[in-house]
């Protein structure tokens, strides 16, 4: 619960969601393991908002899920981007460069 | 998409959930295992996972709200969960309920009158293009708005802004086909009639310009009425012949139900031949007359253009079109007239009124929720949230709102026969009806009510957090709940008090009517009319023989006091205006003398029993109109000999009419009478004048004063007319208190109305009232036994408590007598001899208020003074 760890921008997290699910399905607990490690402890997702984001995107279409074992052989479900999932994650990457590029110069000058 | 993924989690709820806590359950332990796997005791891991995840409940309620139809889903379980809390709490559910359709249903009913009346448009296509012209002098006061039929003609041909100018006049007349001679209403209409309404017969045919020309074929269309009655609605009927005027004239259609108009109740449309010799002369006046304007053109535009068209008559025939001017309204402003303040006023009424059940189901709902505080901390606790606690609640209210809604149309359904039943001459009664207009409305209705009364309910309820709210055992507490409950109900009974004042003005004013003297003795006269035509208008001494005659065998009848005749019926309001000039001794010729006009037989004032206070009763000594060279006898009343004479005499003095047309009446003063009200029992008496003739016109009043109940010679007198006239239809029997009556009807719909308003509000302030005091002593029941056990008497409780009712209903009198006040605007010119403020008015209301209030208060205060302490302390 440290101040850096604001709320996320609208949109920000789904990004964050499908960029970990690029390299393979996983569950949970487990995104939520691989976002706090990619942004090094910035953005701490509780369930709260991960699992509305998660079945929200499924919805979407982005995702897909199954049930699968986990580390400790107990079922666990699994998400997996889909290919409508990953075009998602190519549009939100560029636009996300474009914004923060854009807000950069705007902070610089 | 969304519909589709909708329609799955709906299928697919049971399985879903289940899957959704497995997962959130799965992801709980697997936290609590990497937590073991850094060297966390098992125990205290599990635990701070679960802290990390802020409740397994919480977090499946926040996924499922991310799914789609979740909002429809849980919408239909609040509609379930509110319909079934209803019916665990039937008590509180019928007061409310009957509260909000008491509210809406007295709203709808009056919207759906204003909605007829005032806001839908005329029942013809295009109906706002529909125009009333009449003429009228500009210089003198002259009380005759129709048009002369060649007038009409011309400014049909002349204008640019109408597509077509009609008019017509109705008479009544009788029909003699069948054995006895049936009255019947006939309109008498310029070319171009069905023309200008955009109405087509429903069967049969329009007249033909031959039919419309002089010397052309006779023919009629009949109305859907008197085809139902004459010839259950047989389509032979187009063929046949009615037997009217003298002649006997073929019927070529039939119009539809819908085609009300001229009047309500004509029977039969006959063409005015264009050209016939009586239409010609440029004074005789008669029509009503309609225009229908073009497309596009403005009223502004159309009064030019007439403005103009008149000045080139004017020019034309100096005498008398110089002196005319065209007036132009829109026809539905001349039929509606000033009704519309009425309803208004009633509009504010019930709006107040549903303000007051609104306030009364909030305060109910308030005492609720604190008996539900319970059941909503466990909701909190099993993961419900605000919002979706907050709108469950607001739900329920909407269920109370929309049952309410749905008695209060039936309510308002029976509306139209309220209004025809206190004022059957209402303009555009017979309109009123529900239609998806009134049923939106009621529903706008339901919704306004849920968010005023459910809107701070529900706020409350739900301001309680999850942590607080399982710890408080319930009941216990007196919050500011109760503050708020008492300044509803205060606001309550101000709302109340101000419906009180209006209604108490209104009847006040009633009763003021009623005591006034009205200068003439109204009651045991008997009125009715023998039909007549104004073809025998040709032939004056014909006509005043047979009205005369017709008046001898009415007085030899027995049970007959007087019989008189008159063009008006005195106390129903209706005006004359006429300038005159005094013949002799007139000093000052700028002197504007103006007076109401009335032709009555020379026995009128024995009939009616106004006194003669000087002079003699006149004579009927000319036949009326025609014969101008002879002054007729003339009676004044005591304001016209007073204002004009002054000390001076009036007796001897001639009068003489201004007039635009050549039959202006002149005259000699014979006697005064005694003023008497003649306008109506609310004006007073003006300068009248009184020309003594008994054939004013064909078909006048007839006045008898009777020995007995008027109603008990009607059969007499009809028999008796049916042997000396047996081919005159009598008709209209009624006694002159009932005619008198219904010129109030408007008065009388809206004092009974707003009296019927401010009583319910009164009731429902009282149940608010009552409610809220039995509340306050039943959750306070352990402190009052308390304060018992420690010494206090019955008699200081039950006064703590009718006190705290009174001075709620006190404070809510003031603030309601001050609003009244400052609304008393509304009322004026609705008011008859009683100042807004009147004191008698004001403080019966108080009074009222206060002995009901008390009476409500009292029997929570005795229920507070029977709490056993033993009881109330070891409650709980």
């Amino acid at each position: 619960m440290t101040p850096s760890q604001t709320e996320l921008l609208q949109g920000t997290l789904d990004m964050l969601i499908l960029k970990s699910l690029a390299l393979g399905e996983m569950h949970g607990l487990g995104i939520s393991r691989r976002i706090e490690q990619v942004t090094r402890g910035t953005f701490q997702v509780k369930p709260g908002s991960l699992f509305p984001a998660l079945h929200r995107m499924e919805e979407e279409g982005w995702l897909s899920s199954s049930w699968g074992e986990s580390e400790n052989n107990r079922r666990a479900k699994y998400y997996q981007l889909t290919k409508k999932g990953r075009r998602q994650l190519e549009n939100e990457t560029q636009r996300w460069g474009r914004i923060s590029l854009a807000i950069e110069r705007a902070l610089e000058t | 998409m969304w519909l589709k993924n909708a329609m799955w989690n709906w299928r697919q709820k049971r399985r879903a959930d289940a899957e959704l806590d497995e997962e959130v359950r799965g992801y709980a332990e697997m936290l609590a295992e990497e937590k073991v796997k850094k060297g966390v005791e098992r125990r205290q891991a599990q635990w701070e996972a679960k802290m990390e995840l802020g409740g397994v409940e919480q977090v499946k309620e926040q996924t499922r709200e991310a799914r789609a139809g979740y909002f429809l889903e849980t919408l239909w379980q609040d509609i379930r969960y509110g319909a079934r809390m209803l019916r665990k709490n039937p008590g509180f559910t019928i007061v409310a309920v009957l509260t909000l359709a008491l509210g809406i249903g007295a709203n709808s009913a009056v919207f759906s009158a204003i909605d007829a009346v005032l806001l839908r448009p005329l029942p013809f296509p295009q109906s706002d293009q529909l125009m009333r012209l009449s003429q009228y002098n500009p210089k003198a006061q002259s009380a005759n708005p129709f048009a002369a039929p060649v007038r009409l003609e011309d400014w049909n041909r002349m204008n640019s802004a109408f597509q077509a100018i009609t008019g017509y006049y109705t008479e009544d007349d009788s029909e003699t086909s069948g054995e006895i001679p049936e009255k019947i209403t006939v309109a008498f209409v310029a070319p171009r009639f069905l023309q200008v309404w955009g109405v087509a017969p429903q069967i049969g045919r329009d007249f033909t310009p031959e039919e419309e020309r002089f010397g052309g074929p006779a023919a009629v269309l009949i109305s859907h009425r008197y085809w139902i009655r004459r010839f259950a609605e047989n389509p032979d009927a187009v063929g046949q012949k009615v037997k009217i005027a003298g002649g006997s004239i073929p019927i070529i259609g039939v119009m539809p139900a819908s085609f009300l108009f001229p009047a309500r109740d004509a029977d039969v449309w006959f063409p005015v031949p264009v050209g016939a010799p009586y239409t010609l002369g440029r004074d005789n006046t008669w029509y009503t007359v309609i225009g229908r304007l073009k497309p596009d053109v403005t009223l502004a535009e159309a009064r030019a253009n007439l403005a103009t068209v008149q000045a080139q008559l004017g020019k034309q025939y100096p005498k008398p079109d110089a002196d005319i001017a065209v007036r132009i309204e829109p026809l539905k402003n001349t039929i509606v007239g000033d009704v519309g303040r009425s309803f208004w006023l009633l509009f504010g009424a019930v709006s107040l009124l549903l303000l007051i059940a609104c306030t009364n189901v909030a305060a109910l709902l308030l005492a609720r929720s604190s008996q539900r505080r319970h059941e909503i901390s466990i909701r909190y606790a099993l993961g419900g949230n605000r919002r979706r606690i907050f709108r469950q609640l607001l739900t329920e209210t909407f269920l109370l709102a929309l049952a309410g809604a749905i008695l209060g149309l039936i309510i308002a359904g029976t509306a139209s026969k309220i209004f025809e039943a206190l004022a059957a001459n209402l303009p555009r009664v017979g309109e009123i009806h529900i239609d998806t207009t009134i049923v939106m409305y009621t529903l706008g209705c339901s919704i306004v009510v849920t968010l005023l009364g459910g809107f701070l309910p529900a706020l409350r309820a739900t301001r309680q957090g999850i942590s607080s709210s399982l710890a408080q055992t319930s009941g216990t507490q007196v919050s500011t709940q109760n503050r708020v409950q008492s300044l509803l109900v205060g606001v309550q009974v101000a709302l109340a008090v101000t419906l009180l004042a209006g209604a108490s003005l209104l009847i006040r004013s009633f009763e003021e009517i009623g005591r006034v003297s009205a200068g003439f003795e109204p009651t045991h006269v008997l009125t009715f009319h023998v039909s007549g035509s104004y073809g025998e208008t040709a032939n004056y001494k014909a006509l005043t023989q047979r009205i005369d005659r017709t008046l001898d065998s009415l007085r030899a009848l027995p049970g007959v006091s007087e019989a008189a005749t008159s063009n008006t019926l005195p106390g129903v309001p209706a005006e004359y205006p006429i300038e005159v000039k005094i013949l002799e001794g007139e000093t000052d010729p700028n002197r504007k003398i103006t007076a109401d006009s009335r032709a009555v037989s020379p026995d009128y004032f024995a009939t009616m029993q106004i006194p003669l206070l000087e002079g003699e009763a006149c004579q009927e000594r000319t036949s009326g109109k025609t014969e101008t060279a002879n002054p007729v006898d003339v009676m004044v009343n005591h304001s016209f000999a007073s204002t004009y004479f002054g000390e001076r005499t009036a007796i001897g003095h001639h009068l003489q009419e201004i007039a635009t047309n050549p039959f202006f009446l002149h005259g000699e003063i014979r006697g005064v009478v005694a003023d008497a009200r003649e306008e109506g029992l609310n004006h007073t008496p003006e300068p009248t004048i009184y020309w003594c003739f008994s054939a004013p016109m064909p078909d006048p009043y007839y006045l008898v004063r009777t020995h007995g109940l008027p109603m008990s010679l009607a059969e007499t007198v009809r028999k008796r007319l049916a042997q000396i006239e047996p081919g005159r239809a009598v008709f209209e029997i009624s006694p002159l208190t009932a005619h008198i009556a219904e010129s109030f009807s408007e008065n009388r719909l809206r004092t009974i109305l707003l009296g019927f308003f401010a009583a319910t509000a009164i009731a429902l302030a009282c149940i608010g009232l009552y409610g809220t005091l039995s509340y306050a002593v039943t959750i306070r029941q352990r402190e009052i036994g308390l304060r018992m056990a420690l010494g206090a008497l019955r008699g200081q409780i039950a006064r703590q408590y009718l006190f705290s009712g009174l001075r709620i209903c006190l404070i809510g009198c003031v603030a309601g007598l001050a609003f009244a006040m400052a609304s008393s605007q509304l009322l004026a010119g609705m008011l008859y001899d009683v100042s807004p403020d009147d004191g008698l008015a004001l403080s019966a209301v108080v009074v009222i208020m206060v002995a009901v209030a008390a009476f409500a208060s009292l029997l929570p205060a005795i229920r507070a003074s029977r709490v056993d302490p033993m009881k109330a302390l070891r409650y709980e």
